[in-house]
């Protein structure tokens, strides 16, 4: 079932050579239910910050961050894994794909965490495969894949448990500029397809446009959100 | 638990692996062959009969006694009969590299007093018999492929002939021993006949006995024995120190100096040098695993897994290394026993020895994979996550 995520006066601070850096500043941001979200804005912005808390992979100083009806500040470190196991898939600009293991071994890897037996696991992590199309480059190691192919691994592994988040930070930005679109229509795709709220982080406004809605951050504050589909409904497309 | 990925990140540097595994093999075979060597001397001593006292020199072992003495020993009471055991240092003509003991000894008491001793093979009443003829241990007819009736020629060192030939002795019998304290790696022969020789000039070296054997009585208190043979002797005109047989064959080690201490020392030394081998080899796996570690836990895994990967892998690593060096000690124990029997007879790898080194295995690829596991149990997920550049 999609979720909506929402945060509410959420902020976040670093500390770096005796300074704290506010990187998040009391940010109020409603995003719904199955819709494909970029989030733009300049270096230092807090675009990886919010990513890192919606995701779950690190927690506001105060706020609330909500995926669905759950609050993370209410889950503890183990909660916390768990519910990253079940319900967000991450995709990131590095591939993050483990070297040691093929490409279907790195896709069964979060389905160690689900109660399924050995078979269902290699069943859905083929079915992940094929559906980025990598039916046949199932038992290539990554160095064996091509940087576009890697980042279709990494997405098959997001989505391998079925979560309604798919959080991408950059997945685009070590691909050329082909491989970089057929990347964005398959996370795209997996947006209208199989309705996931995707959140991604970009500096490129063309892998922007690929989203519903772009979201703009400016100094740990909401900037304004782009309605990509309003203005595509306007422009006629 | 991702057990494949554990198993690719051993198998992922093979040589690094295969060198780490290797040096936990050396150092866990070394470790139970010093605890064999060690145990096998405990075994030896633990072995040694209660009813049996030797007498020897209170100088030094390789000061001789008086022949007159064993009349005088024989007639303490408490002791039921007695032995002579004189060393003979020969050298085996057909292996002169090679050693083994060869003793002087009484062939009327000495069977009777050491019922550990049994005939397999020719007739020990042939050999009291025979002057000439001597009886050896089993390991070493094995060792040599001797068979009954043949001669082994000795080429004296301590007593020489004067005709410049080696001395013969005919094998009339051979034995196998039961007992750990009685090594089946000697040839005895008659004392007699030894004596005899150096008596009619047919012989050149020392007259004398190096150790009388004292057989006691059932119920005789040893010490009673050991005080009356040492008062005996006080004033000379050779004095002597009575030991029951634990005592000398304790005495006798130690002339090596404290080899158990020793022993001990170098396997605690061995241990040291392996167990920062391995967490070495550990930590540099879990400096360079930081980026797998931060993926896992962000797909979801929980501290502890991450903590697991690294102990299991330190883990499988020394537990290869202890399987292989278990195995080589189960291949390697009879050509050591055999080669050792002489000096420790009761040689062997037994079951605390080879759980001594399957658990100083255990621990140390415990511990080891313990401080690189906490840094990554400890380690944020942000924080991995940065260090991918």
């Amino acid at each position: 079932m999609p979720v909506a995520i929402t945060l509410r006066s959420v902020t976040k601070s670093y500390s770096r050579g005796g300074e704290t850096l506010r990187v998040l500043d009391e940010l109020d941001l409603d995003m719904d239910a199955a819709t494909f979200y970029a989030l733009m804005g300049p270096s230092g912005s807090g675009k990886t910050t919010l990513l890192n808390l919606v995701g779950g992979l690190d927690q506001a100083d105060s706020g609330v961050v909500q995926v669905g009806d759950i609050d993370l500040a209410e889950l503890d470190g183990g909660e916390l894994a768990q519910w990253r196991a079940e319900h967000v898939g991450f995709v990131f600009q590095g591939f993050n794909l483990l070297p040691v293991l093929s490409a279907r071994e790195n896709v069964e890897l979060p389905l160690l965490l689900a109660p399924l037996s050995k078979r269902q696991r290699r069943e859905q992590a083929e079915r992940a495969l094929e559906l980025v199309g990598l039916q046949d480059r199932m038992d290539h190691k990554p160095r064996e894949l091509s940087g576009g192919q890697e980042q279709r691994v990494a997405i098959a592994r997001a989505i391998a448990t079925d979560p309604q988040v798919i959080l991408a930070d950059e997945p685009t930005g070590d691909l050329d500029r082909n491989t970089a679109d057929a990347v964005l229509e398959l996370l795209q795709r997996l947006n209208r397809e199989l309705h996931k709220t995707i959140l991604m982080v970009t500096h490129d406004p063309q892998a922007a446009g690929y989203a519903d809605k772009v979201i703009h951050l400016d100094k740990g504050k909401l900037g304004r959100i782009d309605d990509n589909r309003a203005s595509s409904a306007a422009g006629g497309r | 638990m991702p057990w494949k990925l554990l198993l690719r990140n051993v198998l992922g540097h093979p040589v690094r692996s295969l060198l780490t595994v290797g040096a936990v093999t050396v150092a866990v075979f070394l470790i139970c062959m010093l605890q064999a060597v060690t145990s096998g001397l405990s075994r030896t001593l633990d072995a040694s009969a209660a009813n049996r006292l030797l007498v020897q020199s209170a100088v030094s072992l390789f000061v001789d006694l008086p022949l007159a003495y064993q009349q005088k020993l024989a007639a303490v009471p408490g002791v039921e009969a007695t032995c002579k055991w004189q060393w003979f240092g020969g050298r085996y003509e057909q292996d002169k590299g090679g050693f083994f003991a060869q003793f002087g000894i009484d062939p009327q008491t000495f069977a009777p007093s050491y019922p550990e001793m049994t005939v397999v093979a020719g007739d020990y009443a042939q050999f009291a018999a025979t002057r000439t003829s001597c009886i050896v241990g089993e390991q070493l007819a094995d060792k040599y492929g001797w068979k009954l009736g043949q001669t082994v020629p000795l080429g004296g060192t301590i007593f020489t002939r004067t005709d410049g030939r080696p001395w013969e002795f005919t094998i009339a019998a051979i034995y196998h021993s039961n007992s750990p304290a009685f090594d089946e790696q000697s040839l005895f022969f008659h004392f007699d006949y030894l004596h005899e020789s150096l008596e009619q000039g047919g012989a050149r070296g020392p007259q004398g006995v190096g150790v009388y054997m004292l057989r006691l009585a059932p119920g005789t208190d040893p010490l009673d024995v050991q005080r009356s043979v040492d008062a005996m002797f006080e004033n000379g005109p050779q004095r002597v120190q009575t030991t029951t047989e634990a005592e000398f064959n304790r005495q006798f080690i130690s002339m090596l100096g404290d080899v158990p201490a020793l022993l001990r020392l170098i396997g605690g030394a061995v241990l040291f040098a392996i167990f920062f081998a391995v967490l070495n080899t550990m930590l540099l796996a879990g400096r360079e695993r930081t980026r797998d570690l931060g993926i896992l836990k962000a797909l979801g895994f929980a501290n502890g897994v991450a903590a697991w990967l690294l102990i299991g892998e330190s883990l499988l690593l020394c537990l290869t290394g202890a399987a292989l060096a278990l195995g080589l000690a189960g291949a390697l124990e009879q050509p050591f026993a055999a080669a050792t029997a002489t000096f420790i007879p009761g040689f062997g790898f037994d079951r605390n020895t080879l759980l001594l080194g399957g658990g100083i295995a255990l621990v140390t690829g415990v511990v080891s994979g313990l401080l690189p596991g906490l840094r990554a149990a400890r380690l944020g997920v942000t924080e991995a996550l940065q260090e991918l550049g």
